[in-house]
């Protein structure tokens, strides 16, 4: 954990990742503060360009896109991160169960894992939200939870396979510890980075399908998110109206989140598995090698 | 000197960290002569692989081979051979066998292509000359021709690594590189490897840089011993001498961590 | 040949698994499945069209066991209901008609962007910290973690409002018939061009990870030093050692990867207009027209089980010691 840290602050694809994570997650905690309209109420006249008044205009029913961009940045960074959370859980406990224990235990796990991966994730999500009616944001996360966590788990087992062979678990078998213990506190901490990259994977894969069942229209349109912003746009026909501001506002926004994210998970990644990194060390071979210190 | 193959002095090899530099190799110098078996010993971890990657400058990134080191081999300066010099100069002057014998093989490659692409690149022969040759070779170790149409993954360990050494004689080299060859084989498999490189050797008269941590095997295999000490070479000199008269107090700590040699080798 | 034969029947337990879903969701929902399910095709159906729906969908009297297996059998016989918007056509027919649209589609952009993905992250491992390794390995984190659906948006936007480079909706220009005249594959292929290129932005990125990252850490190998050592040119090392080992892994995360895809046309579907499955079904979503909601899915889990089971074979094909050996 402690190596975790000081690889995220010396590594640059980590720093910006965060701030921009960071800074949404501000605006979003601040909305009220930012905009002093009603993100729900008509407040000005149908499809207005951006202007002092409307920083990004209005949408076809005359709110506020700047308003709706930051509340609905709260309901998309909560089904994220809650979404994500579950996904890990889930995966992530399948995964060192089926890693340490073996045997059958593993066999029937990933059976199920290998399965819920061959059928095709959005179809899927797509049946179960059509029953389930209109969709609140934290239905969606809670489905979103438990169809999707077959990747994680599958990654968390290998892992779990390498760990379980080294000397510290064997010890802690050799002393009788329960298995549950060894589980939670001799595996776990020793997989962390693969956890790591699976929530933060998972956030982003949540976030991003959120909003596509929203603009699909299996959401429940009255709730403010970048989803609904983005079907509501799109049942506006806003792109063949000219009123581009409508469905790029949430457009970049999600960009910009999924890329944060990203950077975040790649940096992880960089620093879990060390032959993928490529920063200081480098530099100053190649500053050496041109001041002429060595050669290869 | 002069009638060195291979000369290597104040040879310094750094890793490269973000910060600090990790010295490797530490200003360390030898001779192998012609048709010589050249050890170097010394725990795991000391630098003996780094210095065999010197040889054929296969280091990349961190690695650094610092200013003042010299590698000198049949006359030719390695460290300063240009791209295509280089090229030419891997293989058909410098071999080598590498520490996993499972592993030195293109899994996807049937051997007939491992062999036939060293062969095309450094003769330019065609396939059927290649073929002719690769049969020869294999006869060399005791592989059946026939079974160069196989992966490698057909073959036992020993056999893969007997493959390596086919592919390393196949353009006869002056100088093979062989870093801890037999390490990851049992014995057995271990002396008649061992066995077939001395008379492969005294055949066609090429030297060897032999690289181990198994004294047993490097007392009774090389001509002349070079101990190494976290980068630093401690001493060097015959076998004999080095066996029976070790001077370093490192070298004679090395020995007695392996008591059994008393009897069995030498006696 | 075992191997190819185990994952036949695997994918066949997973297709069940599919049907199975859609067999118990309706009855899992509070209230009465029946009703949840046909609630609109009771007013626009005739009684026994209607009568009929309910006998595929496993509605008939008895215990849960004898509907399970009616279900089964009406599946398995290819028989998926009919749709409730378009009545009285079949499920069958509307999906398979839209399936070739999203075949086509989906098959060329996976091809394209699994070929350039693993060339481009072939050439940044190789050269690995590299400016050019640098710019795509930063690219590609960009392209992949963009939404496929802010992606076709702002695609759409660009190309097909602004400058107006491409058409911004359907297959082909609706005033030409389906032929096989040159005209009519000139139109189809200039409607394709912008949801390709999206697909493609949307998907070369990944792959473009993949393979870096595998062959990065197959760089180290000792198959690969002794390549070098042999003095074999780079080319020769990069691609035959490095690159022909690093695509095994890579191969087998596109199997993984086929959902994502698929997930990403349906997507870019609906937004290019494009009368693929994505659009059917986004159609179905809004009439709540559930036998092709529940088509849909039994229509995509085959074409992912059997886009599994070609990477299954290319992967046999690929790797020598899976040939062969039991
Ligand atoms: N790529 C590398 N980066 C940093 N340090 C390395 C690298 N490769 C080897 N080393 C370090 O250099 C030292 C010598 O390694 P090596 O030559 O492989 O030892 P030996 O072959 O004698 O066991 C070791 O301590 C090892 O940790
Ligand atoms: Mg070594």
């Amino acid at each position: 954990m402690g190596q975790l840290w000081i690889g995220l602050r010396r590594n640059r694809k980590a720093f910006i990742g965060l701030a921009i994570v960071l800074l949404i997650l501000l605006v979003a905690l601040a909305a009220p503060l930012l905009t002093e309209y009603n993100p729900a109420a008509r407040t000005g006249r149908p499809h207005q360009p951006p202007s002092a008044e409307h920083i990004l205009g209005t949408t076809r029913l005359g709110q506020d896109v700047w308003a709706r961009l930051i509340y609905g940045a709260q309901t998309s960074l909560a089904v994220g991160f809650a979404a994500g959370l579950l996904i890990t859980v889930v995966g992530t406990t399948l995964g060192i169960v089926a890693g340490y224990r073996g045997g059958k235990t593993d066999e029937v796990i990933s059976f199920f894992t290998n399965m819920v991966l061959v059928v095709p994730n959005l179809p899927l999500l797509l049946v179960i939200a059509s029953f389930v009616g209109q969709a609140g944001p934290m239905v969606i996360a809670l489905i979103l939870g438990l169809t999707s966590w077959a990747w994680g788990a599958r990654v968390t087992r290998a892992e779990t396979l390498s760990v379980k062979q080294r000397d510290f678990v064997k010890a802690a078998e050799m002393m009788g510890e329960p298995q549950w213990r060894i589980m939670a506190f001799e595996i776990l901490p020793n997989v962390f980075s693969i956890v790591g990259i699976n929530f933060i994977g998972s956030v982003i894969f949540a976030v991003i399908t959120e909003a596509t069942l929203e603009f699909l229209g299996l959401g429940d349109p009255n709730v403010i998110s970048w989803g609904t912003m983005l079907y509501n746009a799109q049942k506006a026909s806003a792109l063949s109206v000219g009123a581009w501001w409508d469905i790029l506002a949430p457009c970049l926004a999600l960009a910009l989140l999924g890329i944060g994210l990203s950077l975040l998970n790649f940096a992880v990644d960089e620093i879990a598995n060390p032959r993928l990194r490529t920063g200081g060390r480098l530099a100053r071979w190649t500053s050496l090698v041109k001041s002429g210190e060595g050669r290869l | 000197m002069s009638d060195a193959l291979l000369s290597v002095s104040n040879l310094t090899i750094d890793y490269i960290g973000a910060e600090t530099d990790f010295r490797a190799v530490d200003d360390v110098s030898f001779d192998v002569a012609p048709g010589e078996v050249f050890g170097l010993a010394g725990e795991s971890g000391c630098g003996k692989s780094t210095i065999a990657f010197a040889v054929s400058r296969l280091h990349a990134p961190p690695a650094l081979i610092r200013k003042g080191s010299q590698i000198r081999l049949a006359g030719r300066d390695v460290l300063r051979l240009n791209r295509k010099d280089l090229a030419d100069f891997r293989w058909r002057e410098v071999a080598m066998v590498f520490q996993s014998a499972m592993n030195s093989l293109n899994p996807v490659l049937r051997i007939e292509e491992q062999f036939y692409d060293v062969l095309r690149t450094h003769t330019g022969c065609t396939r059927n000359e290649a073929r002719a040759r690769t049969a020869e070779m294999l006869k060399l170790v005791d592989i059946k021709p026939e079974r160069m149409r196989d992966y490698p993954h057909q073959f036992s360990g020993g056999m893969r690594q007997r493959i390596v050494i086919a592919i390393c004689l196949a353009l006869d080299p002056k100088l093979v590189v062989m870093d801890e060859p037999t390490t990851a084989l049992d014995v057995v498999v271990q002396r008649e490897i061992l066995q077939r490189i001395d008379e492969l050797r005294r055949q066609r008269g090429f030297s060897v840089l032999f690289i181990t941590h198994d004294l047993g095997l490097m007392v009774q295999f090389c001509d002349r011993i070079g101990v190494m000490l976290s980068g630093k070479m401690v001493e060097q000199g015959p076998s004999e001498a080095i066996f029976r008269a070790p001077q370093h107090d490192y070298t004679k700590r090395l020995w007695a961590s392996f008591p059994s040699l008393k009897g069995g080798v030498l006696g | 040949m075992p191997f190819l034969l185990r994952r036949i029947l695997f994918y066949l337990a997973a297709f069940v698994a599919a049907a199975t879903i859609n067999f118990f969701l309706p009855r899992l929902m509070p209230g009465d499945p029946v009703a949840l399910m046909f609630s609109s095709a009771a007013s626009e159906l005739p009684p026994e069209s209607l009568e009929a729906l309910k006998l595929t969908f496993g509605f008939v009297d008895g215990p849960l066991w004898k509907q399970y297996l009616t279900y089964l059998s009406s599946i398995f016989t290819g028989d998926l209901g009919v749709s409730v918007k378009y009545f009285p056509l079949p499920v069958t027919d509307l999906l398979g008609r839209a399936l070739l649209w999203t075949v086509g589609l989906v098959g060329t952009a996976t091809l394209v962007s699994f070929v350039l993905g693993s060339f481009l992250g072939m050439v940044a491992a190789w050269r690995r910290g590299s400016r050019l390794d640098v710019v795509l390995s930063v690219s590609a984190i960009f392209a992949t973690s963009i939404p496929a659906v802010v992606t076709s948006l702002v695609a759409l936007f660009v190309f097909g409002f602004t400058l107006g480079w491409f058409p911004t909706g359907y297959a082909h220009d609706p005033a030409l018939d389906p032929s096989f005249s040159l005209a009519f594959f000139a139109s189809v292929a200039h409607h394709a061009i912008l949801p390709l290129i999206t697909l493609c932005f949307v998907l070369t990125g990944g792959f473009t990870v993949t393979m870096r990252n595998n062959m990065i850490n197959l760089l180290g190998q000792d198959y690969v030093v002794m390549a070098r050592a042999k003095g074999l040119s780079d080319r020769r090392v990069m691609v035959w050692y490095a690159a022909r080992n690093a695509l095994l892994p890579t191969v087998s995360s596109l199997a993984i990867a086929l959902g994502t895809v698929l997930g990403g046309s349906l997507v870019t579907e609906v937004v290019f207009n494009y009368p693929g499955l994505g659009n059917t079904l986004y159609q179905a979503i809004l009439a709540r027209d559930y036998p092709v909601i529940q088509g849909q899915l039994l229509v995509m889990t085959a074409a992912m089980l059997v886009s599994n089971f070609i990477v299954d074979v290319s992967y046999v094909l690929l790797d020598p010691r899976l040939k062969g050996s039991g």
